[in-house]
């Protein structure tokens, strides 16, 4: 019998083993790699030379660079603030609708999904160009007179920012939202605490878990999206995510490119270990 | 048991190992070019013509960048493609590698139908290596209808009236050059304080900006979301075909000027059928195709007469300047006042 066990315990380790082998070759090899090429130097014509060297964090620090992780941060912040205020009534009023609208509302929020984000956004160039659409509903309603310039200002961007990461928001929120026992707020006003209390108190506090994955299903990308900016902003932002994708490119700066990388992975790591400490919980609400 | 195990695990190796192998080509009788470029250089029918004619099958690569390509490449050692079309700067690259081969000329009998003009640059001064397919001259183009000046130069970009109105393509190293040309200076100058001195003058042009884009620039043009831009041929082209009425300036500071050639790998594989495919498209009409579907600068004489207007380097442009590798601490300053020019643009 114990044999028996043993036997199947090591043939249950084969058929994970794959996953792991995957895990550790596609993911762990990459970022070792990636480590590894951030403390090498630039070639001084084309590609790589292995002389050990800190230059390229220290790179960073210049005000240039900094910038970049200012703008990126910028960006992150304030689109996690415009979704929390979108997102976090939109979740929690879907939680308390009838089951029936509940699928509707989720097959609504689920639909875009199965079209690519980059012709959704094309879809805003269409929306915000001068002469679109928006334009032109604008200037038949007598609203404007001339066309206006949306595209390719910070607007823009931020709308498309707001438009594409918005769903995560909603998505954890209403999870958290729908596991709520609502008899704990009729309890709340029942023993007299204002509707303002209550949700300060109780309602707040019991989807705070979700309120937070949202923001960190929203922050860590956002920190990292750039096509966004590319597309609707006219590339006129310089965000980490693009200083990184030049860097690689046409700037043939690998190392840099790669410490840059290293740099944003903890900024986002200590976000989610800060998730965690907050929620003492190990995974985000509503995705996984 | 544990011999099982291993067997178990063998197999598993043996499957994957299975998987790669099926990525290498299989051998066939018939003979094959590897052709490693850009996507859409070339009209179907042109491809087509060559394989009727002499039977050789092309199988198309394709490549987004030129960096890519040479990386690609570069862990090829030179093998695995046997015909490469690439930007100037790059195959300059490429030489210095020990990437390419030398061409054999008698296997070219058109080799004599190329424009000389671009014909021993600095990535091949002796004309050992490569063939040129086409020239792209980036280009003012401006709707006359909306800007109330005529723009004669570079220097012409910044003036104030234009606030909001420029779509410029996105590669650093042309709108930096085209500030530095507006300054008196070389593109390829390798003074890092003046190429920093370029960067504060950029940053003035920053108000001016609408937009920064490689892609389609020619659009925001075209819909009216800019009134000036600095395009590249392929765009000018473009844009050209739909609004006839937009003007065209060669700017009075010099030209900037970039070739496409085409070079056969060191390890290439199918070497002679590169050949050959070389010979093919530089006889004039074959030629004459590719260019017109391409909207490039010919560089071959012997297709100018078959070749619109608007696509033959005019006698005057021969006065271009080359955008060439520069020292990597003239690079890296280009590189940053190109954040610093982009940061101040909003």
């Amino acid at each position: 019998m114990e044999n028996f066990k043993k036997r199947k315990k090591s043939k249950l380790w084969l058929t994970i083993a794959p996953l792991y082998i995957f895990t550790l070759i596609f993911v762990g090899g990459p970022l070792i790699y990636m480590v590894a090429l951030s403390f090498m130097s630039r070639a001084e014509v084309w590609g790589i030379v292995a002389d050990v060297t800190v230059e390229n964090y220290t790179k960073i620090l210049e005000p240039i660079y900094i910038e970049t992780f200012v703008q990126s941060f910028k960006l992150a912040f304030s689109t996690t603030i415009l979704i929390t205020l979108i997102g976090y009534p939109f979740g929690y009023f879907m939680a308390k609708l009838s089951p029936q609208w509940k699928k509707r509302m989720m097959i609504l929020i689920m639909i875009p999904f199965w079209t690519s984000a980059l012709i959704r956004l094309y879809g805003w160039i269409i929306i915000l160009q001068s002469n679109g659409v928006l334009d032109k509903l604008l200037m038949g309603l007598h609203i404007t007179d001339g066309p206006l310039k949306l595209l390719y200002t910070y607007t823009a961007v931020l709308i498309g920012m707001v438009y594409s990461l918005l769903p995560f928001m909603i998505l954890s929120v209403y999870s958290s939202a729908e596991k709520l026992d609502w008899s704990l707020i009729e309890a709340a006003r029942d023993l007299g605490a204002t509707r303002w209390k209550t949700f300060l108190t109780v309602t707040l506090k019991l989807t705070l878990p979700g309120l937070l994955s949202g923001v960190i299903l929203t922050f860590v990308p956002s920190m990292g999206l750039f096509f966004i900016a590319d597309i609707l902003g006219g590339n006129k932002i310089v965000l980490v995510g693009s200083l990184i994708q030049d860097q690689m490119t046409k700037g043939r700066n690998w190392p840099f490119a790669a410490a840059l990388s290293v740099v944003l992975m903890i900024m986002t790591s200590l976000m989610i270990y800060l998730y965690r400490k907050i929620t003492h919980t190990k995974d985000l609400e509503g995705i996984l | 048991m544990r011999i099982k195990k291993l067997a178990v695990l063998a197999m598993s190796a043996l499957l994957v190992g299975g998987l790669l192998a099926g990525c290498s080509s299989n051998k066939e009788e018939k003979k094959e070019l590897v052709l490693f470029t850009w996507e859409g250089m070339f009209p179907q029918e042109v491809l087509d013509g060559f394989e009727e004619k002499t039977g050789i099958k092309i199988t198309f690569s394709n490549f987004d960048t030129d960096e890519t390509m040479l990386q690609k490449l570069a862990d090829a050692k030179g093998g695995d493609y046997d015909l490469v079309i690439a930007d100037d700067y790059i195959i300059e690259t490429a030489i210095e590698q020990g990437l390419v081969s030398k061409l054999d000329k008698e296997k070219i009998e058109n080799f004599n139908n190329i424009n000389p003009v671009f014909q021993s640059q600095f990535y091949d001064e002796n004309d050992e290596y490569t063939v040129p397919y086409g020239a792209g001259i980036p280009l003012i183009v401006y709707n006359p209808e909306s800007v109330n000046f005529e723009i004669k130069g570079y220097a012409d970009l910044w003036n104030e009236s234009l606030k909001d109105s420029i779509a410029i393509t996105a590669n650093y190293r042309v709108i930096n050059g085209i500030t530095l040309k507006s300054m008196g200076e070389s593109m390829n100058v390798d003074d890092v304080d003046t190429i920093y001195k370029a960067g504060e003058k950029l940053k003035e042009l920053a108000p001016n900006i609408r937009l920064i884009n490689d892609d389609n620039t020619q659009n925001a043009l075209l819909n009216g979301e800019a009134s000036v831009a600095f395009l590249y041929t392929s765009q000018v082209t473009t844009a050209l075909a739909e609004n006839p009425d937009l003007k065209v300036v060669y700017p009075e500071e010099g030209l900037g000027f970039g070739i496409m050639a085409a070079f056969i790998p060191s390890q290439a594989p199918n070497s002679d059928e590169a050949h050959e495919f070389l010979n093919y498209i530089l006889d004039p009409e074959v030629y004459a195709q590719c260019i017109e579907y391409i909207g490039y600068y010919s560089t071959n004489k012997a297709a100018d007469d078959l070749v619109s207007d608007n696509l033959v380097l005019p006698d005057d442009a021969a006065e271009g300047e080359i955008i060439q590798n520069i020292s990597a601490e003239a690079e890296e300053a280009h590189n940053k006042i190109w954040i610093e020019f982009k940061s101040e643009c909003e």
